[in-house]
């Protein structure tokens, strides 16, 4: 496929999801929002899970920060949403900041504990800080306006699947894949790692708290054991995985092809849903640990073979 | 100074249980290389085994406890064997994704049959105590912590005085030399992770017997089972054990002084002080 013909096919449907809210109905739109929100965040991971290698259990963290931020800048500043929502992200980022410096020396498993620890913890957290309302959190005010959420959402995984693209083709972006597959050697080939690690945190934490933000003002409200979700965790992670961690547009689409089969399946039993999460993480990482984007490919090539190679890659 | 005392003895019983928990991830972590996010979910899915030989067989939860264990090791057994035997040579990063996965699908298969309700393990004597020089001491608590002790002691006995036991030690140094040796490394691999599970599944019934439970207790137990493992040691059961100790008295003492809303804050400052401060290459092969 040549690069202005897709090009082409990217702008075509990014035009196709703006028209969406405009035709379908209102239910419809809300599932839209919540789909294109945890793409987002599901492409934050990308960033730091799939291109540096770091697997953070903890970018809950951000949106709820992120959450909190434009809350508090609402409710207790009275400043506009414009404002707050940047002063949200920024929040993001500075947690980014402050947690990715010491949390990120550490490497594989003693990194995804402390971002474990960090997202069961944070909402305690902030449930004893008196300007975030504490254990009842905060009432922003009501907006009517699914549709405007709705491009709002859309823009801000636009946004995010642009740097990631820019990732994929910058010497930053080439840098965090070094250190993804050989950190050392990385940092003999001259990478600063500090450096380049805690700005792809601080990237994941600008796009999750953003998110979060937005979600913040749709929902018009804020409390410690909701914004603080540790299932968002499960959720970014699963669809990044499926898709395909490290690509552009995998993130995105293993979120939309997920959203879709879990909002079929939670309107039987919310659990189901949640079950269904667990269980493609499995099978992903047994049967296509590359992601859904490299089955069309391998599938093409070497048909129902490519799964049972997958499997025996690793085996001991 | 007697309320100091009593504290300093709740942590300390409670951090004989930390210690049992952990011991099973040390264990399948140092030998296997697998750093079990689904630990806690096994002790969660113990807790419910006694719970339920408990109230619906009546059987006593201490000796509910054998059964429950040898069935968390078959199925530990069964788990390694047949799904996570086939990825374990393959970056850490996918075998900390699909026991993550893992943790993700007991926990909700246990919310969906068991329902959210919290559980306790109430025996007759749940309720009745001893009191050592002004400190209350109850009968269910020192005897988890007495199973703790002896589960610890019995898995360093089976590391180091049995044929299984050198076996599994061996696979841990040097996989190939040990294969060269006759040992069959998807049995070893499978029996370890049986025995992490079945350690799992004791620390999950005695802590059904001293607290509650619920589908969602495993994550932080499964966090707080990593960082008292690298305090103590992975290839040092009772290294492990006071590892255990000293998070359940600095629990204990938090909840004390500061207030219980900070128990967790404390416990998971401490984790990430640890992880932190403490290089990783002095402990495991991370």
């Amino acid at each position: 496929m040549n690069e202005r013909l897709r090009y082409g096919i990217v702008g075509a449907a990014i035009a196709a999801l703006a028209v969406v809210p405009f035709v379908v109905s209102d239910s419809l739109v809300q599932f839209g929002i919540n789909a294109l929100l945890v793409a987002t965040l599901a492409q934050g991971w990308n960033v730091i899970g799939g291109f540096a290698g770091y697997p953070s259990f903890g970018n809950s963290v951000f949106y709820g920060l992120g959450s909190y931020g434009t809350a508090i800048a609402m409710v207790q500043f009275q400043l506009p949403f414009e404002l707050a929502l940047v002063l949200g992200a920024l929040l993001g980022v500075a947690a980014a900041f402050v947690f990715g410096v010491p949390i990120l020396r550490l490497r594989g498993p003693y990194f995804a504990i402390a971002t474990l620890g960090l997202s069961a913890v944070m909402g305690a957290v902030v449930a004893n800080v008196p300007i975030a309302g504490k254990n009842i959190g905060l009432i922003l005010p009501l907006f009517k306006g699914d549709r405007l959420f709705y491009e709002l959402s859309l823009g801000l995984l636009v946004l995010a699947t642009a740097v990631v693209l820019w990732l994929s083709q910058s010497r930053f972006g080439a840098g965090l894949v070094a250190i993804r597959e050989d950190e050392d050697a990385a940092q003999v080939m001259g990478i600063n790692t500090t450096l380049y690690k805690v700005f792809a945190f601080a990237i994941a934490g600008f796009l999750s708290a953003a998110a979060g933000g937005i979600h913040a003002y749709w929902i018009t409200y804020v409390d410690p054991a909701g914004s603080f979700e540790g299932s968002l965790n499960v959720r970014m992670v699963i669809m990044t995985l499926f898709g395909g961690p490290g690509t552009v547009f995998g993130p995105v689409i293993g979120a939309f092809v997920l959203s879709a089969i879990s909002e079929v399946l939670a309107s039987k039993i919310s659990t189901v849903a949640s079950l269904f999460y667990g269980f493609v993480i499995v099978l992903a990482v047994i049967f296509m640990p590359k992601g859904l984007l490299d089955v069309i490919q391998g599938v093409r090539g070497s048909g129902v073979r490519y799964f049972g190679a997958n499997m025996r890659r690793f085996r001991l | 100074m007697t309320l100091f005392g009593q504290i300093l003895a709740n942590g300390i019983l409670l951090g004989g249980l930390y210690g049992l928990m952990a011991l099973g991830m040390g264990l399948v972590w140092g030998v296997l290389n697998i750093v079990n996010l689904a630990h806690g979910a096994f002790i969660m899915l113990g807790g419910y085994a006694v719970y339920f030989l408990f109230t619906l067989a009546g059987i006593d939860p201490f000796l509910a406890l054998p059964i429950a264990m040898v069935g968390m090791f078959c199925f530990g057994y069964l788990l390694q064997m047949f799904v996570l035997n086939f990825i374990v040579r393959s970056a850490l990063l996918n075998t900390l994704l699909i026991t993550f996965g893992f943790d993700v699908v007991f926990v909700y298969l246990a919310q969906l049959l068991f329902t959210a309700d919290f559980r306790t393990i109430n025996p007759t004597y749940s309720g009745s105590s001893v009191d050592l020089a002004g400190v209350t001491i109850p009968y269910s608590t020192a005897g988890a912590f007495l199973v703790a002790i002896l589960l610890a002691g019995a898995l360093y006995v089976f590391l180091d005085q049995t044929r299984t036991g050198r076996a599994i030690r061996a696979t841990a140094q040097n996989l190939t030399a040990a294969r060269l040796y006759g040992v069959n490394p998807r049995r070893i691999y499978a029996l370890t992770f049986g025995v992490g599970a079945a350690l799992a599944g004791a620390a999950g019934g005695l802590f059904g017997v001293v607290s509650q439970i619920t589908p969602y207790i495993g994550i932080t137990l499964t966090a707080k089972s990593f960082v008292i493992a690298i305090l103590g040691g992975l290839d040092k059961p009772l290294g492990v054990i006071v590892g255990g100790l000293v998070l359940g008295i600095a629990e204990a003492m938090t909840d004390l002084y500061l207030g219980s809303t900070f128990k967790d804050i404390i416990s998971f400052g401490l984790l990430v002080l640890i992880l932190v401060a403490r290089p990783a290459q002095l402990v495991g092969r991370a």
